[in-house]
């Protein structure tokens, strides 16, 4: 599978220009910001702040984001003239998803600085919260394609939003039920595990076992968004 | 050499036959219009050679190859699209769509300045695509098809939304793109477009190609064997063709009687209606 640097830059740029005009969805830019200050000021009375405020962003800003700008290509018929142009899947995948990430990224840094987290390791911490954001940009790719408009978009995010971000909240409201530790392996679950490892004492097993984690979902998510588009490349 | 063969081409949508069995050719550097009316199976056809639609069976071969090949970046480069399903970005100026297209086909930057002159469009370059008319992002979204100088050019009711004035404009500049070479595969419920354009027309009704030839030869075949006379005192005559009649008028004639005397060809609109039994809707 190729990929055109030249191709997807162009296609970046394309979205950048794109989003910066799109009032409405840009404004997701500044919630993670937001709920950053507000986290703050409830200081220590809100241990798990960061994970929670973490996985919040990642369904409102990169999986909500990214699902909204594929959506809206397929909403003006402008994703099937991309793909009539020599641009290839992974051109064009790279090209959107670069947007989404660069974003997540620097406001995610930004949130993390404004709440004060000092991770057990930096590299650990980091690495997840990478994968995680391709991660969410693929369920967002993959959200965006089932939808025919913006709206479906908006609405589709809500069951992903259940899927991948509530397992951290559902263990904490219904206790340590049985049927709940399946939820132990998702991604949200993982990365709050990585971020709340003490500074103090932990071993290599301890960091990558959620990273190990977060990578599977990463992998089967982002080959699942590809194949998708692919498949989206064809009338039924 | 045949830039387009279609052998035995089938479509069938659940309970209904988009196109059934349709057999054609399109040799390099020519145009051929495909006139039907809307549901006639014309956008199936084009969705079929541009490898957006599997066919039920048959088989068709672009450029020589396979049309499931058409997804690869060096047949893409090779052919353009204006259809149904293309769009614009319409946050973006003309320029800035334009220059998305000029980057992925790796275009030089003047490509754009010849496009906009080509569409008639210079003037509103700096124009976003949410102002514009109708007719207008249809000129841009055709710019954004031929910016390129595809060898091959799929036009999908390409005039639709245009004046007389601008499908003038466009007419002329289809002319020009072919005569440097650009074969193009035209469909159209206009008439005059299709006996304007096109080297070759066909006749596509309930998914069958009803007829297909030049339009010259058309009429030829669908002429009615008789010639219309029109007198100075205003009485008219449809009279078959044969000695009778050559007689008749050769009296008239030098008896200086006749207004005017012409053979009765049809229209494309005429064949379109006896070989169907329909008229374009």
């Amino acid at each position: 599978m190729s990929i055109s640097l030249k191709r997807a830059r162009a296609i970046f740029v394309k979205d950048y220009k794109e989003f910066s005009r799109n009032y409405g969805i840009s404004i997701v830019l500044i919630v993670p910001i937001l709920f950053a200050f507000l986290f703050r000021t409830a200081g220590p009375s809100f241990p798990g702040a960061l994970g929670f405020l973490l996985n919040i962003s990642f369904v409102l800003l990169t999986s909500l984001a990214q699902a909204c700008l594929i959506a809206e290509e397929k909403e003006r018929n402008t994703l099937r003239s991309l793909m009539m142009t020599p641009a290839t899947t992974m051109d064009v995948l790279v090209g959107k998803s670069t947007l989404v990430f660069v974003m997540s990224a620097v406001v995610l840094a930004i949130a993390t600085f404004i709440l004060g987290y000092e991770p057990a390791s930096i590299w650990a911490s980091a690495i997840a919260i990478i994968l995680s954001i391709i991660l969410y940009t693929a369920v967002g790719t993959i959200c965006g394609l089932f939808s025919k408009t913006i709206l479906e978009a908006s609405l589709a995010i809500i069951p992903a939003a259940m899927v991948f971000s509530a397992p951290p909240v559902a263990t904490i409201l219904f206790g340590d039920f049985a049927i709940f530790k399946v939820l132990d392996y998702t991604p949200s679950i993982q990365l709050v595990n990585l971020l709340n490892i003490p500074n103090a004492s932990f071993t290599m097993g301890d960091l990558l076992k959620p990273l190990l984690i977060i990578l599977i979902w990463t992998v089967v998510l982002t080959i699942v968004s590809v194949i998708l588009y692919q498949r989206r490349l064809k009338d039924e | 050499m045949d830039v387009i063969r279609v052998e035995r081409i089938r479509k069938r949508f659940k309970n209904k036959n988009a196109l059934s069995e349709v057999s054609f050719s399109i040799p390099k550097g020519e145009i051929l219009g495909f006139l039907g009316p809307s549901g006639s199976g014309k956008t199936t056809l084009i969705k079929i050679l541009t490898a957006q639609l599997n066919p039920t069976s048959g088989q068709a071969t672009v450029f020589n190859q396979p049309v499931e090949m058409m997804h690869q970046s060096a047949q893409k480069m090779r052919f353009g699209i204006l259809s149904d399903n293309s769009g614009l970005y319409e946050r973006l100026s003309i320029d800035e769509n334009l220059e998305l297209y000029r980057q992925l086909y790796d275009l030089p930057k003047t490509s754009i300045d010849t496009v906009l002159q080509f569409v008639n469009l210079s003037e509103e370059r700096k124009k976003k695509v949410i102002h514009l008319s109708k007719g207008m992002r249809q000129r841009v979204m055709l710019a954004c098809a031929i910016i390129h100088e595809p060898e091959l050019l799929f036009l999908d009711e390409p005039t639709s939304a245009l004046d007389p004035v601008n499908s003038t404009h466009i007419y002329k500049g289809l002319r020009y793109l072919n005569e440097k070479g650009t074969t193009i595969f035209l469909t159209t419920h206009d008439m005059f477009e299709a006996e304007l354009l096109c080297d070759r027309v066909a006749i596509l009704y309930q998914g069958e190609i009803q007829a297909i030839g030049s339009p010259k030869a058309l009429r030829k075949q669908h002429r009615e064997n008789v010639v219309c006379v029109e007198l100075v005192n205003g009485e008219t005559y449809e009279l078959p063709i044969n000695e009778g009649t050559a007689d008749q008028i050769a009296d008239w004639m030098k008896r200086g009687l006749i207004e005017r005397l012409e053979s009765k060809e049809p229209s494309l609109g005429d064949i379109f209606i006896k070989v169907t039994g329909g008229e374009l809707l």
